[in-house]
């Protein structure tokens, strides 16, 4: 008897906060197709009387959406392509050549993991502007790459090490070089950790807004994250206009999120566990 | 390869790429950084070097520094104290629910959102009566009238709104951190305690708890950061208002910079910054280390 009421306690307790961690998903729905009187009225459990599909419609008009959607694609894409292949190549140096200065390597990784990307703003706008990059999408790419590196070199160090040798030393009496080890077996056996390096890239990529917000100052460059926010501020014509296109900004990042989700799980651990 | 040597080009192929991109965008910035906190300079006209001046003016005469120094340390301090309660889910999780995977990724998905997202929505709960905010509402529905706030314009009370919402945010987070830990657990472990008579809370105690520790550890390491680093979410729900009263560093030295254009002394709040980090990491780490020691 006594087990079942603490059994009952853990599952109300476990329904509660499934309603506390999805609700937002909910509210962000139902408020890109309210109207507007009906998002003033305060009924936050209520659906929609009539469900505006209009509001997408007037939201993908007048937000430049398809700009928007077509940047931060193009600069997730570039950033998680360099995170991989620049971290995968550190991890395994750090990782398996021999090497003295190696540990002296990951420090200067794992320090930076300490260094808040808001102190730099000013110092990098500075730069970005002196070598001509600012307002441009390089101005958001090289700063992504290099604050996503510290925990991808993390992360695949972690599980690189716990490969055995055994392949690579036979390679190697084979004749392979070091790149084509790298290529033809490190890469391929690492696909779980670089999972979760390209989910967690792409979660933190894909919704920064304030590099983006300050280094990006022209319309047809700016990123989803920042377009939403600009789209936030500026439009109140229509408040089910601006959850459409909140709902379109995040769209990306949760069915990917669902699809993959398990991923994260494993190769988080891998790394964390061994690292 | 630890037993062989490999040409030094290729450990120059290798390593230095990505170690010279990081350096200049990470270790560079900082350094200018430290340069332009002694300089007077509002981002256009001409510079002028005052030494430690900005500093000295940052610590002995600023009225907005002390207390955002204060709350930033308090976030810390909150966010941590949450990591306790997610350990305690994942091994309710791990003990009564057959699929807690699913529910896993479930708590994780304010974690996924934007903060452009999530502070709308907050913005939204915290809103006065007026506007039709959700708490006050669901307040005056179970007659809690003399309750209601106007959350987020109340100077005393704005900054413990955004802490929760913190909190609620990276729940999920470190739920995740600590239920794969809670899975890796081998389970022969258990089965020998339960044939030795140790089963539910007391195998807890005994076996969760201290083999939890490492990855606890890193948890507790991760909030702390996440927290020091506290930013954008602030930007995005208060700004720092009203008057202040919910500055962290980071938004002060932004604000500092970027609104009242005092390039310098902006610097000077974002050189302090980073030393507080370093000096928090390594405290922190020293700190876990020693718990580790002593339970793991």
């Amino acid at each position: 008897m006594k087990f079942n009421l603490v059994k009952g306690l853990v599952f109300l307790l476990i329904a509660v906060l499934v309603v506390t961690q999805l609700y937002p998903l909910f509210w962000l729905l139902a408020y890109s197709l309210k109207t507007n009187e009906e998002i003033l009225g305060g009924q936050f459990f209520a659906l929609p009387a009539h469900w505006r599909w209009e509001n997408y419609q007037e939201a993908y008009h007048n937000g430049h959406y398809l700009k928007y959607l077509g940047n931060s694609v193009f600069v997730t894409a570039v950033t998680m392509i360099c995170v991989i292949l620049l971290s995968s190549m550190v991890a395994y140096a750090i990782s398996r050549f021999k090497i003295r200065f190696g540990p002296a390597v990951m420090l200067v990784f794992l320090v930076g993991m300490m260094i808040p990307m808001q102190a730099t703003l000013l110092p990098l706008m500075k730069i970005f502007k002196f070598i001509d990059i600012l307002n441009t999408h390089g101005a958001l790419i090289l700063p992504y790459i290099a604050f996503q590196m510290p925990i991808a070199v993390f992360i695949l160090s972690g599980f690189i090490k716990s490969i055995p040798t055994e392949m690579e030393e036979s390679a190697f009496i084979d004749g392979a070089s070091v790149y084509r080890i790298f290529r033809s077996i490190i890469l391929p056996i690492s696909i779980p950790p670089v999972m979760t390096v390209c989910i967690l890239t792409f979660i933190t990529i894909w919704n920064e807004y304030i590099m983006a917000a300050t280094f990006i100052s022209s319309e047809s460059l700016k990123t989803l994250p920042f377009g939403v926010y600009s789209f936030v501020s500026q439009y109140s014509v229509n408040y089910g206009d601006i959850g459409a296109f909140m709902v379109m900004g995040a769209a990306p990042v949760i069915l990917i999120y669902f699809i993959l989700s398990d991923k994260i799980t494993k190769g988080m651990v891998a790394g964390a566990v061994k690292g | 390869m630890n037993v062989l040597k490999v040409p030094k080009l290729a450990i120059g192929v290798f390593i230095l790429p990505a170690l010279i991109l990081y350096i200049c965008i990470v270790f560079i910035p900082i350094l200018v950084s430290f340069y332009t906190g002694m300089l007077d300079w509002n981002g256009i006209g001409e510079t002028k070097f005052v030494g430690f001046e900005n500093f000295r003016n940052l610590l002995f005469h600023d009225p907005v520094f002390w207390p955002a120094v204060r709350r930033t340390l308090l976030y810390a301090v909150a966010s941590m104290v949450e990591i306790p309660f997610c350990l305690i889910m994942a091994v309710l999780l791990n003990r009564y629910v057959r699929k807690a995977n699913t529910l896993v990724s479930i708590y994780f998905t304010p974690v996924i959102l934007s903060v452009v997202i999530v502070g709308q929505l907050w913005k939204t709960i915290y809103n006065p009566t007026s506007m039709g905010g959700m708490l006050n509402e669901v307040l005056t529905s179970v007659g809690l009238q003399s309750w209601t706030h106007t959350w987020l314009s109340e100077p005393k009370i704005a900054i413990y709104c955004i802490y929760f919402v913190s909190l609620w945010q990276y729940f999920g987070y470190h739920l995740l951190i600590q239920f794969t830990g809670v899975q890796n657990i081998p389970n022969e472990i258990y089965e020998a305690a339960k044939i030795d008579g140790a089963d539910g809370f007391q195998a807890d105690r005994y076996i969760t708890f201290p083999m939890i520790v490492p990855i606890f550890k890193i948890s507790i390491v991760l909030a702390f950061i996440g927290s020091l680093q506290s930013f954008d979410l602030i930007m995005v729900m208060t700004a720092g208002g009203p008057a202040h009263a919910t500055d962290v560093i980071s938004t002060h030295m932004y604000n500092s910079s970027f609104l009242s254009m005092k390039y310098g002394y902006g610097s000077a709040i974002a050189t302090f910054l980073v030393a507080l980090c370093l000096v928090f990491t390594i405290f922190i780490n020293a700190v876990m280390n020693k718990v580790e020691k002593r339970f793991g």
